[in-house]
């Protein structure tokens, strides 16, 4: 029995790849319930898509996840925004997946290594640049001085904004990843205890009830904990794109 | 022939409206039952986002304080201005987000918009 909570997160090699410089591609079993999250959603949106007038069980899970996704777009960056509903859709429904999948035992929860948050939140402010520039010209950088402020106060704000701004991908990722971690490592550190209590013996044996109790409200939490935070990492995409549409505050 | 036709009608529509306030009746149960779930799942997300926005925000004034002082040799001062910086901008941040939830969901309790002893004893 593994007895290091920390375990779980280790990266295994499953085959070999080429090593590009410091790079090394081999495949490993991050990559492996990568694979089978974008397999996952593949699937699922390939049984739910059946093109009914009336709706099914099937189809109108699928429906109502576009339209979920649609109406939280709309809400909170604007209907003009809605040419970005691919990327916030993507974005979600693989985190939702990962976080998931990785609720199953002996699976692994790809979206507990900082590396792979911290890639998603740098596609997402990556793509509020890009899009803001390509929109606004170099008026975009506006969005780092509001207008209409006295010439001084620009020497506070100015800094404030940009340390703001830079935050952003870093609160994505740290988020993500740090809920991630936390609650697997204590849902592991429960598990082992009832392992310790029931093997010292008869007495401490009753006891296990706690921490068996424990760890089923810590499942349940879990599951709370993956679905919210897949919504919180799309929604705050979403409040990030409004800088691409709305340049004065 | 013609009363007939009317005791059926008139029949008919007590029915529906019986079924229209039965239905009422379990709609209204079912939404003050799933009302308080929603609230404490979205005030824990909260919680999490407006900490790591504050404690991140520090850390990036600080990194780049830490880092132009190194650029340009003149510690230790930019990194003090820097933490300063990332504290006003983490602040910033804090105050923001409140205030997006705010106005995205108006019904959730964040300053002034405190919920009312009648609405939390709901259920």
């Amino acid at each position: 029995m593994a007895n290091n909570p920390l375990d779980q997160f280790k990266i295994k090699e499953i085959f070999d790849g080429p090593q590009i410089g410091p790079i090394d591609l081999s495949f490993t079993n991050s990559s492996l319930w990568m694979v089978i999250a974008s397999f996952a959603i593949v699937v699922f949106f390939g049984l739910t898509a059946r093109g009914k007038l009336i709706p099914g069980r099937l189809q109108s899970m699928g429906e109502m996840s576009h339209e979920f996704i649609a109406d939280m777009l709309k809400d909170t960056t604007g209907p003009e925004a809605v040419k970005f509903f691919p990327y916030i859709f993507t974005i979600f429904f693989f985190i939702l997946f990962a976080n998931l999948l990785g609720m199953n035992p002996y699976a692994f929860t790809t979206t507990s290594h900082i590396a792979v948050t911290a890639a998603l939140a740098v596609f997402t402010i990556l793509l509020v640049v890009v899009a803001g520039i390509l929109r606004n010209g170099l008026k975009w950088f506006k969005i780092f001085a509001p207008s209409g402020l006295p010439l001084i106060m620009y020497i506070i704000i100015v800094p404030i904004e940009i340390i703001s701004f830079i935050s952003r991908p870093i609160t994505l990722a740290v988020r993500l990843f740090a809920n991630m971690t936390a609650g697997h490592v204590m849902l592991k550190l429960f598990a082992i205890f009832i392992a310790y209590l029931v093997g010292k013996g008869a007495m401490t044996g009753v006891a296990a009830i706690v921490p068996i109790l424990g760890t089923t409200a810590i499942v349940a939490l879990e599951f709370l904990v993956a679905a919210l935070q897949a919504f919180v990492f799309a929604i705050l995409t979403c409040v990030y794109l409004n800088d691409v549409y709305h340049v004065d505050h | 022939m013609v009363p007939m036709s009317d005791e059926k009608r008139t029949s008919v529509t007590s029915d529906l409206e019986d079924l229209e306030r039965r239905l009422d009746e379990v709609r209204n149960r079912h939404e003050k039952a799933q009302e308080p779930d929603d609230n404490s799942g979205s005030l824990l997300g909260m919680a999490w986002r407006m900490s790591t926005e504050l404690v991140v925000a520090v850390l990036v004034g600080t990194a780049l304080g830490y880092g132009l002082d190194r650029f340009l040799g003149t510690q230790p001062w930019l990194l003090l201005l820097g933490i300063g910086f990332g504290f006003a901008a983490g602040i910033m941040n804090v105050l923001r987000s409140a205030e997006k939830m705010d106005a995205a969901n108006a019904d959730v309790p964040i300053g002034d918009d405190m919920p009312d002893d009648d609405d939390l004893d709901a259920d």
